[in-house]
């Protein structure tokens, strides 16, 4: 079973080298991959003096475009499971092995590791708890799926959902975005319980301001989803 | 519409037309582009030239003035313009996207290769 965990990583310099340390100490046996997203700090040299993976693009495509050359190189080197964890130390690597289990044991497509189900750990502030629920709210309302932690980026996906995401990956702000998109191909999609720190350092890509352009533009996104494969049966 | 008016309007839309021609010829514009423009100049041309197709078209659509009918219409390749050309850059972001993660991944098996060279020596 060959496992790929991709790290999107834009400025990290502070936190990328713990967080690869942090996985290869849980998860010795499975193949990771930095995806530098041009980042404008030191990441890319921390990345090549300590002979970590990574691809490094040479013009900032955001974390859609970085993710989607992730599933890219998981597809052109036959992998089959694609892990994806946020470089900024959130994500804990000691729950890998719990989000890969639905995928393991053929029960879903793609798994996601949400913490709001046990309601451990951190878990972000009270206006971003809103909107992922108004997020969850609309998600459920457009496929009659309950996914509870939309914008979660640890998740892992299977060969065949690895493939799909390789050929069509939403940009800006793509992780509600991708779950409709599985769930409205037919992808089975199932959550499983984490716990996430609050980042180590460093800033989050989504700032006050960018909130409402985020809101807005998951929204009609998600509609226009919903509407392009209304009347089609789904690519599964 | 007074003769000095309709000749001023038939010189402008013919130096648009000629404009678009030579923009074409010097290869600043290509023919996929340039479609929507030159129906554009076509039509106002047309009009300048022969404005009674205005006035007939005043009277099927009820609109008080010509004038107006020419500015909504304008309005409308505009905005058909703005358009194609929002298509056009969405469909070059794809383009460089997927033409920016294969050089990625490109780089990554160059650069092992080479360190893998460098290792045999």
């Amino acid at each position: 079973m060959k496992i790929l965990v991709m790290i999107p990583c834009y400025n990290e310099q502070e936190n990328i080298l713990d967080t690869v340390k942090n996985l290869k100490k849980h998860c010795p046996d499975v193949d990771y991959l930095v995806i530098n997203d041009c980042s404008t700090d030191n990441s890319e040299n921390i990345l090549k003096e300590n002979n970590i993976p990574y691809i490094s693009f040479p013009c900032n495509l955001g974390i859609g475009g970085g993710v989607q050359a992730g599933y890219l190189y998981a597809k052109e080197n036959g992998y089959d499971i694609t892990v994806q964890m946020d470089g900024d130390g959130q994500h804990d690597p000691a729950f890998l092995q719990t989000v890969i289990e639905p995928i393991l044991n053929g029960k879903a497509d793609m798994s996601i590791g949400s913490r709001f189900i046990e309601k451990k750990g951190f878990q972000t502030s009270f206006a971003r708890r809103i909107g992922i629920r108004f997020l969850s709210c609309l998600i459920f309302l457009l496929t009659g799926k309950r996914v509870y932690d939309v914008t979660s980026g640890y998740r892992a996906c299977n060969r065949l959902l690895t493939e799909f995401y390789a050929d069509s990956y939403a940009q800006d702000y793509p992780e509600p975005e991708a779950i409709i998109a599985a769930v409205l191909n037919g992808f089975t999609v199932s959550e499983v319980a984490v716990e996430m720190k609050e980042r180590q350092g460093g800033v989050s890509s989504i700032r006050a301001l960018s909130s409402i352009y985020y809101m807005v533009k998951v929204s009609i996104s998600l509609l226009v989803y919903r509407l392009i494969l209304a009347d089609r049966g789904g690519m599964r | 519409m007074t003769l000095e008016l309709q000749l001023w309007m038939l010189f402008g839309s013919i130096i648009y037309l000629g404009i678009i021609f030579w923009m074409l010829k010097c290869k600043k514009l290509s023919v996929q582009f340039s479609i929507i423009w030159l129906i554009s100049g076509f039509c106002m041309v047309l009009f300048a030239a022969v404005p009674y197709i205005v006035y007939v078209l005043r009277d099927i659509f009820d609109i008080q003035m010509p004038s107006n009918l020419i500015f909504a219409m304008n309005i409308g390749f505009i905005l058909l313009i703005l358009l194609s050309l929002s298509a056009a850059v969405t469909k070059f972001a794809n383009q460089i996207k997927r033409l920016t993660q294969t050089i990625a991944i490109l780089e990554k098996r160059v650069r092992e290769l080479e360190e893998n060279q460098l290792t045999k020596k």
